[in-house]
């Protein structure tokens, strides 16, 4: 085994389709799946495609949430199950391992131009058979290249502004867009103690009850109606598998495995529709609940959450009457792992250029506090840490909420496996995280709609970083990118894109101008400048998203996904028109943030303090990308930088930090809730920065932009410790929607015990 | 005015001498030449300019600004003249590459503490804190025992390393704040010892008893280096002589043997000095060498505990 497990972070991923280094994991049924899984490259199915053309076809003229319903349900009825050797956990999102299924309904705009390329295309290509090929052309784009979030969407907007606000790279919506059924916690606790039964039996009530005399009955005579058949949609589905367990199990000669499927077919018969009974059937449930989510949304970040918490119960009982061994229970989480890396995210070749590598964002985390703020980690968060370092997959990523009371040798089991180099595990700061769901779309001034046990039972992140609570919460949260690097280029551009980098809109208007340059006689008017550009363009993704939003509202409801939240049902409002507790987004995050603050300081250094040149010198010589201007270039990339606890640079970090979120938090949704800010994009700054002309702190054009909150590379030359010191002074329970921080550190600084 | 020590560097983050993660502030200047010394900037306590050279890109900036002629340019490389150099900086800025800097600058006591305060958060779980190197601390004893009673004050962990080379008086007021202290056993033959740190070795014996039994005492953690340099204090009856002197030490201080390593090479380069054990190679803690030399020490002070390496350091006796 430790032969096996030599492989770790770059290595690993070079290596891994040699089908060798990729057998890794704690057995040897773990090795073969994880093989299997890497073996196999990322494809789609058109399985959805076909069934929700069939369905929007027949029901043309009827209401929108009754043809979404339906569609939702004969997904689940028709669904054709597929079990691989090895496999312990069934279900998969598509008919085969790696798949996706086509969101079509989010797609078909792109997938027009793009479908003949789809295989072969520079960013995230995908396999496809040439029927399914064909019949998607021929047969099913068609039918819905009109009827997309994006194509409605675009009715509303001028053709410069859509354009501009997908692929100009200053102000981007695109994957609030095309993401729709995304960025989740399902309420798995409810599941563990009630199964879907339970929210069978209340929508049955709640039907019963309506009073067909009150006008708000009509829609949620719709509701209730489709959402029975949902729900039995999901049930036959699991169903479905548990014949097929049976029948393989008929045909199988292997003792071992047949009593394995019978298990399986068993444990079908019994979850999702019951709560579970052991360990086994609980995995199952969290694995299938992920399967049906991402056969119903399009989206990214499906949340496992506090896993350790409600998985917890059913570990300790077989523990506790012999059925379950910690090292089985490893083995359960391993699987989940490697089923869980599968699925991968089919996006535009837009939203690729920043998301690329097909990854889902879903997320676990161990560790944190209990309702009486006691440490809540148990043996479940210490067997999740280990797992990832035997499977060594690239998701969930598992997550560490940190806090005073964490036992030292949980946070130690958590720095062995960061030392393996793979970006496992998140490390988050509870005190924050708690700070900000009590903020959490509240604006202002506001509260979020939250109450304190339900912040500290089941708050826990999402996706990247996107704080939430478990079955209370519905909405995008990875909405608007705002490249901030860009504003003080703008504003000596007079908000014209440069012609030197990549993207839609070269030479033309990307934001709004600001007049003379000769009025910034000081650094004050040209930092104020730069604030008015960064405003200029969260409000313009603002306008544009809370469009969407309403689309999303009247026309792309997501039952699966109410049905997975505590209360929706009972106030009989879909997810997306609002049923959750607290409804999020569309969330606008910074991207650039250390290149903007860098530029700014290198600003005032060279321009007003030193007065080494002129603005107008710095103007020309952004727009000229520094041709014959490589002695200022050197002088602005020498000034101070973001990073390394300098006051200097890190005064105005603080100060653009406050102001970008303040901002961003004064703006509504369409659900009457507030906006929340984020600092994330741990990729986007690559993709962002082909797309940003020169800027101020010495960065030529189309060269990356600082990624997270981090420093620029290479700037935070004074060690780990100043740089934390300066990311430490940043305000950061103002990001309502989570921040991140992607830090690298050598392994000879660490301490080897 | 209120005295200030001349610094040449304070390293973050650091894993290495002392436990858990460390600030290492060195002081620079050292009455001890000894040959193969790693931090060459603390030779001197002057500060010094010192100069990159892999990373300059021969622009000539430097021959321009410079008023004494030290920078030249010479068939597209850069010559410098560093006995010229008056320190004035002029140099350092207008550099593109960066490839300059005066090493070596004042800093308060006070100052001092500040620096390492900022990275107390970072070392409170691990026993981590602030060690004072050098150079030799003790060449500017009172700066530096000030900045550990500082330290200690606010619950600092406090190492020192030192050549115990100097004054008792000034060693004890520098020990009395000190959670660890290094103290480095260079060679134990007095005549050898002159040889190849240029200094006799007999102040240095007597003030590591006297440290010993001091350590003792206030309950310090005291802990023997022995640099290994081959072809200098390697043979046997170094390593024998050392480990029965620090045998007969009251409280059996720890003996940590650190093998030979060229990483300051490259900065006798920077101030323009040479570097004298050229030929030699960095050796390994698996190293025949090391192994012979763990080995002796172990069975001529069979109480005492025998560590290897800069970071080897027993957590449970601090």
């Amino acid at each position: 085994m430790a032969a096996k497990n030599m492989f770790t972070g770059a290595k690993l991923g070079l290596g891994i389709r040699d089908g060798q280094s990729s057998k890794v994991g704690s057995t040897p049924r773990i090795q073969a799946l994880n093989g299997m899984m890497h073996a196999e490259r990322p494809n789609c199915d058109i399985f959805r495609a076909r069934v929700l053309t069939e369905v929007y076809r027949q029901t043309e003229g009827e209401p929108a949430m009754r043809r979404r319903y339906k569609a939702s349900a004969e997904l689940y009825k028709r669904f054709k199950p597929v079990i691989y050797e090895h496999e312990r956990l069934a279900g998969w999102p598509a008919s085969r391992i790696r798949g996706t299924q086509i969101a079509i309904d989010m797609h078909a705009h792109w997938l027009e131009g793009e479908i003949d390329q789809i295989r072969t295309r520079e960013y995230d290509p995908f396999e496809i058979s040439d029927e399914d090929l064909k019949e998607l052309k021929e047969d099913i784009i068609p039918y819905w290249k009109d009827k997309t979030p994006a194509s409605l969407w675009a009715k509303y907007l001028s053709e410069d502004e859509a354009h501009r606000s997908q692929e100009g790279g200053f102000a981007d919506v695109i994957n609030y867009v095309a993401s729709h059924g995304s960025h989740f916690l399902p309420d798995y606790p409810y599941l563990m103690e009630h199964g879907l039964r339970g929210q069978y039996e209340t929508a049955m009530k709640c039907l019963e009850e309506l009073d067909p005399d009150d006008p708000a009955s009509i829609d949620k005579k719709e509701f209730y109606a489709g959402l029975l058949e949902v729900l039995l949609g999901i049930k036959e589905m699991a169903e479905n598998y548990s014949n097929l367990a049976r029948t393989m199990a008929g045909k199988e000669e292997d003792p071992q495995r047949k009593q394995e499927l019978l298990k399986m077919a068993e444990c079908m018969r019994c979850v999702p529709w019951n709560p579970p009974r052991d360990f086994y059937e609980a995995i199952e449930v969290v694995w299938f609940v992920l399967c049906i989510l991402f056969v119903e949304g399009a989206g990214p970040s499906v949340t496992y959450g506090r896993f350790d918490q409600y998985m917890y119960p059913f570990y300790k009982k077989g523990i506790e009457d012999g059925t379950l061994t910690p090292e089985l229970a490893m083995e359960y989480i391993e699987e989940l792992y490697i089923k869980t890396t599968a699925n991968p995210w089919l996006l535009a070749t837009d939203l690729a250029y920043y998301f690329g590598g097909y990854f889902r964002y879903p997320h676990l985390d161990v560790g944190g506090l209990d309702r009486n703020r006691r440490d809540a980690s148990n043996e479940l968060s210490y067997l999740c840490l280990r797992a990832m370092r035997y499977v060594k997959t690239t998701a969930p990523s598992v997550s560490l909420l940190l806090h005073q009371k964490t036992p030292d040798d949980l946070l130690i089991e958590a720095c062995k496996l960061s030392a393996e180099g793979m970006g496992h595990p998140s490390f988050f700061n509870m005190e924050t995280l708690i700070s900000i769901l009590e903020q959490r779309a509240g604006g202002l001034n506001g509260r979020s709609p939250y109450t304190v046990d339900q912040i500290l039972e089941w708050g826990s992140p999402i996706g990247c970083v996107e704080p939430g609570v478990m079955g209370h919460q519905y909405g995008h949260t990875d909405s608007c990118m705002i490249n901030v690097a860009y504003a003080p280029t703008l504003v000596l551009t007079h908000g014209i894109k440069p012609d030197n980098v990549d993207g839609w809109g070269c030479g033309e208007r990307l934001s709004y101008d600001n007049g003379f340059i000769s009025q910034y006689t000081t650094f004050g008017k040209f930092y104020k400048a730069v604030k008015d550009q960064i405003e200029f363009a969260i409000k313009e993704a603002h306008y544009d998203t809370i469009i969407v939003e309403k689309i999303f509202a009247e026309q792309f409801q997501l039952p699966t996904y109410t049905l997975l939240l505590r209360g929706a049902v009972e106030r009989g409002i879909d997810a997306a028109s609002g049923g959750a507790t607290c409804n999020i987004g569309p969330t606008i995050q910074s991207v650039g943030f250390g290149t903007l603050v860098d530029s700014l300081a290198a600003v005032r250094k060279v321009i007003y303090d030193d007065k080494e040149a002129t603005i107008e010198e710095l103007a020309q010589a952004l727009s000229s990308n520094f041709v014959g201007y490589e002695e200022l270039r050197q002088k602005l990339a020498a000034a101070p930088k973001y990073g390394n606890d300098d006051d200097y640079v890190d005064d105005i970090a603080m100060d653009i930090w406050k102001f970008f979120a303040n901002t961003v938090r004064g703006l509504k949704n369409y659900r009457g809730g507030y906006i929340d800010p984020a600092v994330q994009m741990v990729q986007a700054h690559v993709g962002f920065g082909a797309k940003t002309g020169a800027t101020a702190n010495g960065r030529y054009a189309g060269t990356p932009l600082s990624d997270t909150m981090a420093a620029t590379q290479q700037g935070d030359t004074s060690g780990i410790m100043a740089a934390v010191r300066s990311y430490g002074k940043m305000d950061f329970p103002a990001y309502t929607n989570g921040t991140v921080l992607d830090m690298w550190i050598k392994g000879s600084d660490l301490i080897n015990r | 005015m209120e005295k200030k020590a001349v610094i040449f560097d304070i390293g973050r983050f650091r894993n290495t001498d002392g436990p858990g993660i460390r600030t290492i502030i060195f002081f620079k200047g050292c009455p001890l030449r000894c040959k193969w010394c790693s931090n060459p900037f603390g030779l001197s306590v002057q500060p010094q300019l010192a100069v990159n050279f892999e990373k300059c890109t021969a622009c000539g900036k430097c021959a321009q600004v410079c008023k004494n002629g030290v920078n030249k340019i010479v068939d597209g490389k850069l010559e410098v003249n560093f006995s010229k150099c008056s320190q004035c900086g002029a140099c350092i800025v207008p550099c593109p590459a960066g490839c300059r800097k005066i090493t070596g600058e004042e800093y308060t006591a006070r100052e001092l503490y500040e620096e390492a305060r900022k990275d107390a958060a970072f070392s409170r779980r691990d026993n981590g804190g602030v060690t004072l190197s050098g150079g030799e601390i003790l060449a500017q004893y009172e700066v530096a025992a000030e900045v550990l009673r500082l330290c200690r004050q606010n619950y600092i962990n406090t190492c020192i390393e030192t050549s115990a080379y100097g004054k008792w008086e000034h060693l004890e007021q520098i020990a009395q704040y000190c959670n660890i202290i290094f103290v480095d056993l260079k060679h134990i033959d007095s005549a050898k010892h002159e040889e190849i740190t240029g200094v006799p070795n007999e102040l240095i014996l007597e003030n590591i008893r006297k440290l010993a039994d001091y350590a003792v005492e206030k309950n310090i953690q005291l802990i023997i280096r022995r640099p290994i340099i081959p072809g200098y204090n390697d043979e046997d009856e170094a390593t024998i002589g050392a480990a029965k002197f620090i045998a007969e030490l009251p409280g059996n201080p720890e003996i940590n043997i650190i093998p030979f390593h060229n990483l300051g090479e490259n900065k006798y380069d920077m101030i323009g000095e040479e570097y004298i054990p050229k030929d030699l190679t960095m050796l390994g803690k698996k190293d025949d060498i090391i192994v012979r030399v763990k080995e002796l020490t172990e069975k001529y002070a069979p109480d005492c505990r025998v560590s290897v390496g800069g970071e080897a350091i027993d957590l449970n006796k601090g």
